[in-house]
């Protein structure tokens, strides 16, 4: 794990610690994936937040925003100050999830909550910016126990019907559909529904990197979905062996603890 | 009123670049060539109410003003967390247009009868509802509506008014009658059974094409009896809050006409249900007439 996503996550356990709630492992698992995304792939900066032709990164796994946060804050979209301060205040617009309506000037590009509407939204987005022969990528970040919702199969039905090759699908693998039902093989079911598919270490950021601008330059009128197989709280050895960390914040202690784990990694 | 629907949205492809037209399977018959001619705005979407809410909130966001177009309670109550969350919450200008009404389909059974649907969007805040009563009316309504940025649900229904048919606005009921006994507060498709329950009574009658938001001021100026009787073709109670809201200064009788809080388990015809339900002109005078006398 390199500094800059140990930085990452240790702002994330902050953030955690500071409104005292998060998703920590869901979290940790999608990180590296968000920041390869915006350091290395998508044809976005904060200046450009607004322009009709910015890639657009939807995070349909709400409970993963705490990941976005420190991103945006590391990219110079928002400052870390006003967030610290501010998150999961009464007044604040900062957050667990997001409120599209409170980010005028850009840098969230969707409401994260409900589990099934990211990818749907995210396709009505590539749909209209392809019929507007924009040319820009949309990349949708979605955890594989998301893929129960029947609103994620619906989308790959018309992205595939529309030859949407500007929708990027980004499955942060962390295993969690495996404590609820089998869904077999990922690949092989976006493969059958008309996408290209790479599969990645969602942890290893070179690959990441080279595996989305390979998934960018393919403008072949077919959807594409990179399957990043990830682990749950990877970066702290407490939080990838106890599941109470999947929805619990740190205490005082703790945040030591962890942020120590994290250095050491 | 769906044909009518239907060939403006015809226009409105042809014309407005920034519109869309999704429709769920239903409709198809009559703008196959916009169909053909603007897929790219006008398309068959597919049987997926659900998801295409949001995917109509993704286009919304890109500058885009998506009309949807399918079957009331597939549109509503298979989609509510998506008008909640995506249309609502994010303040998105996404119109809805159901038929079936409340109980259009009268031969399909529950799954087809959506009485409940006004009282359901108008729990959600920030949205519009609209019934209009005949097709000039959904077209006025549309037009003065469509492009103002919040989520708005139409219900256009088979049975219109065939004889009471006269312009309306947005949010603005329409004084029908004036008298001092009591107000009739009708919604919509019901106005000309209420009309012939109330020849020759000394009653006012206040029509609703707008449900939310509801016009409180015309009720407010309207009412010197402090009795009302609502009359509305979905579930009891749906106008109760508003009416109670628009009079609070007062004590006040109310009493209704309406689809019961029950499910349907019924077929037939749809004047088999009005009658069976009540919602009929011989129904409406003997309950206006009931109030009176309170």
């Amino acid at each position: 794990m390199n500094n800059i996503t140990k930085k990452l996550r240790k702002m994330a356990l902050e953030l955690s610690y500071k409104c005292n709630d998060g998703n920590l492992q869901s979290v940790f698992s999608c990180i590296d994936i968000i920041w390869v995304l915006y350091d290395k792939v998508m044809n976005w900066s904060p200046q450009m937040a607004l322009d009709n032709d910015r890639d657009f990164f939807i995070i349909s796994k709400g409970q993963a925003t705490l990941g976005l946060y420190p991103v945006l804050i590391e990219k110079g979209m928002f400052s870390y100050d006003m967030i610290i301060n501010e998150i999961g205040k009464f007044e604040s617009r900062y957050c667990i999830q997001t409120d599209i309506t409170k980010f005028a000037e850009g840098g969230i590009e969707n409401n994260a909550g409900s589990l099934g509407h990211g990818l749907p939204f995210a396709t009505g987005i590539a749909y209209a910016n392809k019929i507007k022969n924009i040319d820009s990528m949309v990349y949708v970040l979605c955890g594989d126990g998301e893929f129960c919702e029947g609103t994620m199969w619906e989308s790959l039905i018309f992205a595939q019907s529309k030859n949407l090759d500007n929708l990027c699908i980004i499955v942060d693998d962390n295993d969690s559909v495996s404590d609820m039902v089998n869904l077999d093989s990922l690949n092989e079911k976006f493969i059958s529904f008309g996408f290209d598919v790479l599969e990645v270490d969602g942890h290893d950021v070179n690959t990441i990197e080279t595996s989305l601008l390979s998934l960018k330059t393919l403008k072949n009128r077919k959807p594409k979905v990179l399957i990043a197989h990830t682990i749950r709280g990877f970066g702290s050895k407490t939080m990838m062996e106890d599941n109470i960390w999947f929805h619990k914040s740190p205490n005082a202690d703790e945040l030591k603890k962890l942020t120590k784990e994290v250095d050491l990694f | 009123m769906r044909k009518n629907f239907l060939n403006f949205v015809s226009e409105m492809i042809c014309k407005e670049a920034d519109t869309v037209f999704l429709t769920v399977d239903i409709g198809m018959w009559a703008i196959k060539d916009t169909l053909s001619n603007h897929s790219d705005r006008c398309m068959n979407i597919g049987i997926f109410e659900d998801g295409m809410m949001s995917f109509a909130a993704g286009m919304s966001r890109r500058g885009f003003i998506p009309t949807i177009f399918g079957i009331q309670p597939y549109l509503i109550e298979r989609a509510l967390e998506q008008i909640k969350m995506d249309l609502a919450y994010q303040k998105l200008g996404i119109n809805v247009v159901g038929t079936g009404a409340s109980c259009d389909y009268s031969k399909y059974g529950y799954s087809h009868y959506c009485p409940e649907d006004a009282m359901i969007i108008k729990s959600i805040p920030g949205c519009e509802f609209i019934a209009p009563g005949t097709a000039r009316q959904f077209l006025q309504l549309y037009h003065s509506t469509y492009r103002n940025g919040n989520p708005t649900f139409f219900r256009i229904s088979d049975h219109p008014n065939k004889i009471f048919d006269f312009d309306v606005s947005f949010g603005k009921a329409n004084i029908i009658k004036n008298g001092s006994k009591a107000t009739v507060v009708v919604v919509s498709v019901l106005l000309d059974e209420v009309m012939e329950a109330c020849a020759n009574l000394d009653v006012t009658v206040l029509y609703y094409t707008t449900l939310q938001p509801f016009d409180y001021v015309t009720l407010k100026n309207n009412c010197s009896s402090k009795k009302v009787l609502i009359v509305e073709p979905e579930f009891d109670g749906t106008l109760y809050y508003d009416v109670c809201s628009a009079l609070k200064d007062n004590a006040i009788y109310i009493d209704s006409v309406a689809f019961p809080r029950e499910i349907f388990r019924n077929y037939g015809t749809y004047d088999e249900k009005i009658s069976y339900y009540g919602l009929n002109a011989e129904n409406v005078r003997k309950k206006i007439i009931n109030l009176i006398k309170e």
